[in-house]
């Protein structure tokens, strides 16, 4: 017998996350096909950054970022890896460190400046935190600029509305998945519209993101 | 299935088992798999029981577990750890390399790392726990939102558990940079339950209600029941709470294989006895100590294959009850009392962190934020660690004197008392408690 062997039929809503689009915050319910979704592009980026059999990715976030952090974590299991979480705080930035060298992380995603000033505080050098790491991918411009200027192989993470983006080391551009998403730039800014039926949609949905489209799929942020 | 909304146990078979049956399903699930299970693949479980010269044959009865199976505790998993180079302290019973493995191993998540580095916890697939029982026992129901307010680190098993009710989950952070949308989402979408409150978010809460001019009668009117975990809540921390309206079921870790929280009737945490089977021994030998007496916490789970703990020595000082609670469920209930590594001696006086709490707590401007220093067990001088907010009327002097006339009241002991400002203290934990005690 287990400890409960009948369950509801699981809420037709999986969550309520949010997107932020520059300073607000849009409170932002997702499906639990929206999340397996999420997690078929997710699978896609953690492959191009080159995670697979037997490797560790740590995924710094925070619990309310769980409709694009749980993509990550259910994400590593696809390519065949185990996933480990850490905060995306400053506080926690300690235990980033850690994990990465008990567990010995092939790639680290979502690297902020929360981590980048936490490890400040703690007098770490990033390049010893993250030296043994195949790939550092970083959340916002900042930890980019720092992590790059350690030499180290950094990449870009972006919440891109309720879906992502992510940059390998080495290249400029952030894919996405445009056959599930339309970006498109509207002055000089990302909008976003959802190809397939997602439970919030998006109609030119305005990321506050500065970037541009040079073809589908591949999006330039502007400084 | 549907569930009937009305029901009062979510697994009234199991909330409400006899409690002969309980015992044998005990039995049951560890002489017959766990144990040979956990000799068989765990390099720590091997070692121990070599060294005491015990196999799984020996164990053929619960007497025989009490009588033979030795004990491990964390600086046995730690020394493995450092011995073998093996990051999950040879607890670890799967290979995660093993093809038949992937999609059952998926994840390691950490203890919370208060006291050192956070030790790796191998976490198998994925779904709802046990806590499914203590979210239903809240309030929550089907079609309710949810709050779910904690970390990231301790993995996916809260949401997967709040939708195992049939809830929705809502996502929130344990900080204080997220309290404004705690407020904001609580009255847009009105959950029924709260997973997790914790001293200093309740810290959090009144303070940016008071900066933001927010009603938190209003903030906290749709809620049924919160949990509040991290570390003792203190009683005009709980008065605080419920004059919000906030009715707390309070949960204790169950010596690292699970967690115990409080029914309806909040006396004494329930433990799973399906899930962890729970000894309540002399915190110095090996006896167990009489009902409802004093003693420290032994767990062993009943459950976990991936890196079970067997006969865990928790270091926590509880009392158990195996008698029947009031709300019908037949599972026995804890009490926590403290750490049994945190007790202070001073000049012949046993003085416990919760035995201050209440006494600083008193004190509106330190917030209950304090810290026992106790460079050894034994010591000469009770010293205090206070944090505070604000200085009073009469200054720190004043401040301080007031401190070591309320500690002095609890314990008959005149404090020494350094005060820190409050965020200094913050600072040294994870979001949810920080460290009680500490070595200077």
């Amino acid at each position: 017998m287990t400890f409960a062997r009948e369950f509801e039929a699981p809420p037709e809503v999986w969550g309520v996350g949010r997107v932020v689009v520059g300073h607000e915050i849009v409170p932002w319910p997702v499906s639990e096909a929206d999340v397996v979704d999420e997690t078929d592009i997710v699978e896609q980026h953690y492959r191009a950054l080159g995670l697979g059999d037997d490797d560790l990715v740590l995924v710094v976030a925070l619990l309310s970022q769980a409709i694009h952090a749980v993509p990550l974590e259910a994400g590593a299991g696809r390519v065949g890896a185990l996933y480990s979480s850490a905060d995306a705080t400053r506080f926690d930035a300690f235990r980033t460190a850690s994990l990465i060298r008990q567990l010995e992380a092939k790639v680290v995603i979502g690297v902020d400046a929360e981590i980048v000033t936490g490890l400040d505080d703690l007098a770490r050098d990033l390049a010893d935190v993250f030296g043994s790491v195949a790939a550092v991918v970083a959340a916002d411009e900042v930890a980019y600029a720092r992590l790059s200027d350690a030499a180290l192989p950094t990449g870009r993470y972006l919440r891109l509305g309720p879906t992502s983006a992510v940059a390998v080391p080495g290249d400029d551009a952030l894919t996405y998945d445009a056959s599930r998403w339309q970006v498109e730039e509207e002055d000089g800014a990302l909008v976003l519209t959802n190809l397939v039926e997602r439970y919030t949609p998006c109609d030119r949905f305005p990321t506050g993101i500065r970037g541009g489209v040079p073809e589908p799929g591949r999006i330039l942020l502007s400084p | 299935m549907t569930l009937d909304p009305t029901r009062r146990h979510f697994s009234p078979e199991i909330e409400a088992m006899p409690r002969a049956e309980i015992d044998a399903l005990r039995e049951e699930k560890l002489l017959g798999d766990l144990v040979p299970w956990s000799y068989e693949r765990s390099g720590l479980i091997r070692e121990t029981w070599d060294a005491a010269g015990v196999k799984p044959s020996d164990i053929q009865s619960m007497d025989d577990y009490h009588e033979k199976a030795p004990f491990i505790d964390k600086d046995a998993i730690r020394s493995y750890r450092d011995r073998h180079g093996d990051p999950y302290g040879g607890l670890l019973c799967l290979d995660p390399a093993d093809p038949s493995m992937k999609g059952i191993f998926s994840a390691i998540f950490s203890t919370s790392g208060t006291t050192g580095d956070p030790t790796p916890a191998p976490y198998a697939g994925r779904g709802p726990s046990m806590l499914v029982r203590e979210f239903w026992e809240l309030g929550a129901r089907p079609g309710d939102h949810f709050l779910h307010c904690l970390f990231t680190f301790r993995g996916p098993g809260i949401h997967d558990t709040i939708r195992g009710i049939g809830a929705t989950p809502v996502f929130v952070d344990h900080q204080p940079g997220d309290v404004e949308q705690l407020f904001r989402f609580s009255r847009e979408l009105r959950p029924t339950g709260w997973y997790t409150l914790s001293g200093p978010l309740i810290m959090m809460i009144e303070e940016a209600a008071s900066r933001l001019g927010v009603d938190l009668d209003d903030v906290c009117s749709s809620y049924k029941g919160v949990i509040f975990a991290g570390e003792p809540l203190g009683p005009r921390a709980r008065q605080r709470v419920e004059e919000w309206g906030l009715e707390l079921f309070i949960q204790t870790s169950l010596g690292d294989v699970g967690a115990a929280t409080e029914c309806q009737e909040h006396d004494g945490c329930h433990m799973w006895e399906d899930c962890a089977y729970i000894e309540c021994l002399d915190p110095e030998g090996t006896k167990p100590v009489a009902a409802s007496e004093r003693g420290e916490l032994v767990s062993t789970t009943l459950v976990d294959k991936i890196a079970p703990l067997l006969r865990y020595r928790s270091d926590d000082l509880v009392r158990v009850s195996r008698e029947e609670c009031r709300c019908g469920r037949t599972h026995g209930r804890v009490w926590p009392l403290g750490r049994k590594g945190d007790e202070l001696v001073v000049d012949g006086v046993s003085v416990l962190p919760g035995d201050v709490w209440g006494a600083v707590e008193s004190i509106d401007e330190t917030n209950g934020l304090f810290q026992l220093i106790r460079p050894a067990r034994e010591v000469d001088t009770l010293r205090l660690r206070v944090g505070y907010s604000s200085e009073g009327r009469g200054g720190l002097p004043a401040l301080r004197g007031r401190v070591e006339d309320a500690v002095e009241e609890a314990v008959g002991v005149r404090p020494e008392i350094d005060l820190v400002e409050r965020d200094i203290l913050l600072r040294q934990g994870p979001p949810h408690k920080i460290p009680r005690v500490t070595k200077a």
